[in-house]
């Protein structure tokens, strides 16, 4: 299953992509609106209900908050969807050999244009704010991509586990629940102790919410420790992913 | 086009095996059982056909058609042995599969093409001899749900054969809707044999393969029978 030619592959994932965007707010009256309604209504109930409880504020908790969600969204929705994809699609499979790896890629993309959109609209509330500086696009960009290349890495590694072993995808569900705790979005980083820090240096998304946070609305950057072993095992997963999915995917046919 | 007497499809040593999984297979079943019940589909096929043939496989349910098949069009992957393929393979079989139901019949068109490895200019190019072909008039631009069941295998048939493919690979019962259309695809694909196009379909009837093929493959129990 070679890639007959790349450019052929990117005509075709551009082509599922437009598919995905095109299929998703078919019929719907709000259409694209739904990519800031549903954070904001998330953010609204949260930060209601968070400050009633949080004892010393975060600064902009709102726009904190924010932030957090419209980037945790795009990586749940895209995780949970990724997951089962190559199943949901299993008459493709059957069909014709195509690199099996553009189902799970154009849902990514798809998603990933939707979170760039419902940011650009994000900014316009946040220029007000004045906390956007000459190296801001730089962070913003960093984060983006490092958001991109982990959710593509761990989504490659769910989609082709899952072929085989259909608990993954009940796994995936569970653990987004822990997870969205996990992740500095309701919280700050600095308001956990420090021997508990260890817990949040295990999870990627840690550094990456941060850098999001420190572009738009100025809060502190990751600790260069958190970032290390973040990092450290964003890689391990995306390697892992590429590694198992490649290999895995010769024999998608076998188990749908 | 090609050179005739080359080398279609070359098959050595292809065997396929595949896991006997009763229930769909637990994470947790796996550590604690092990190894799976296995079943070879296919054994030590070696296989060479020529362009411009035309296989009739032949063989009772269960024999390894399909998997022969798949192992050609490249969808599935052989346990042991190699495969090389020359040119073009589009299969005859699920001609639906890939539409979406929210696209409009234009938009189906370009996705199914590139699926079947059509580049975008290209599709571009052979669009109004598709939708001619499938018939299916001013239903283009509205989305395929609106379509009969008839007019989406009209559609997905009329994709598959202008792909310029080297290789097509079809069921003997393949459905293109009514008698009319039927006609008209047989047609189609007698037209693409004269340009020396290699077919492979698989039956269980005899009669129709000895009257459409060039050459007939007996297969048992995934093993090829010498042939007569």
């Amino acid at each position: 299953m070679k890639h007959r030619n790349l450019g052929h592959f990117f005509e075709l994932l551009w082509g599922m992509t437009e598919k995905e965007l095109r299929a998703r707010y078919k019929n719907t009256v709000f259409g694209f609106l739904w990519l800031a309604i549903n954070p904001l209504i998330q953010m609204i109930v949260i930060g209601f209900i968070f400050t009633l409880f949080i004892k010393d504020p975060i600064e902009n908790y709102y726009f904190h908050l924010f932030t957090g969600l419209i980037t945790w969204n795009f990586f749940s929705l895209t995780f949970t969807k990724t997951t089962p994809s190559i199943l949901n699609e299993r008459t493709l499979i059957k069909k014709a050999s195509f690199p099996r790896v553009v189902i799970p890629l154009s849902i990514v993309l798809s998603n990933l244009i939707n979170y760039f959109i419902a940011l650009v609209i994000f900014i316009i509330p946040v220029s007000f704010l004045g906390k956007l500086t000459g190296a801001s696009p730089a962070y913003f960009m960093i984060g983006f991509f490092m958001l991109a290349c982990f959710t593509i890495g761990i989504s490659l590694l769910t989609t082709a586990l899952n072929v085989r072993y259909r608990d993954v995808n009940f796994f995936v569900q569970a653990i987004l629940m822990v997870w969205f705790y996990a992740t500095p979005i309701v919280y700050s980083l600095s308001q956990i102790p420090n021997d508990l820090l260890w817990l949040w240096r295990l999870n990627p998304l840690t550094s990456i919410i941060q850098i999001m946070q420190h572009a738009l609305i100025g809060s502190a950057p990751p600790d260069p420790l958190v970032f290390a072993s973040n990092t450290l095992i964003m890689l391990i997963i995306i390697t892992l992913g590429i590694v198992i999915f490649t290999k895995e995917s010769n024999f998608f046919d076998d188990w749908v | 086009m090609k050179k005739n007497n080359s080398i279609a499809i070359q098959l050595t040593n292809i065997s396929k095996k595949y896991e006997i999984h009763h229930e769909k297979p637990t994470l947790v079943e796996k550590i604690i059982k092990g190894k799976n019940e296995v079943f070879w589909a296919l054994q030590d096929v070696n296989l060479t056909i020529m362009q411009g043939e035309r296989i009739g496989v032949i063989g009772p349910n269960g024999s390894g058609k399909t998997t022969l098949l798949k192992i050609i069009a490249g969808i599935a992957t052989p346990t042991q042995g190699t495969i090389s393929t020359h040119g073009r393979v589009v299969s005859l079989i699920d001609l639906e599969a890939g539409f979406h139901p929210d696209l409009t019949g234009e938009q189906n068109i370009y996705l199914n093409g590139l699926l079947l490895q059509m580049s975008r200019k290209d599709i571009q190019k052979m669009l109004p001899e598709i939708i001619h072909f499938a018939d299916i008039g001013r239903f283009i631009d509205t989305p395929m749900y609106t379509y009969s069941d008839g007019m989406k295998l009209r559609l997905g048939f009329s994709v598959a054969v202008h792909t310029k493919p080297d290789i097509l690979i079809m069921d003997e019962n393949f459905a293109v809707g009514d008698e009319t259309f039927r006609k008209k695809a047989m047609e189609k694909i007698f037209e693409l044999q004269k340009q020396k196009i290699t077919i492979i379909m698989a039956s269980h009837w005899i009669d129709f393969l000895k009257q459409n093929c060039t050459r007939i493959i007996k297969i048992e129990k995934g093993i090829v029978m010498p042939s007569k």
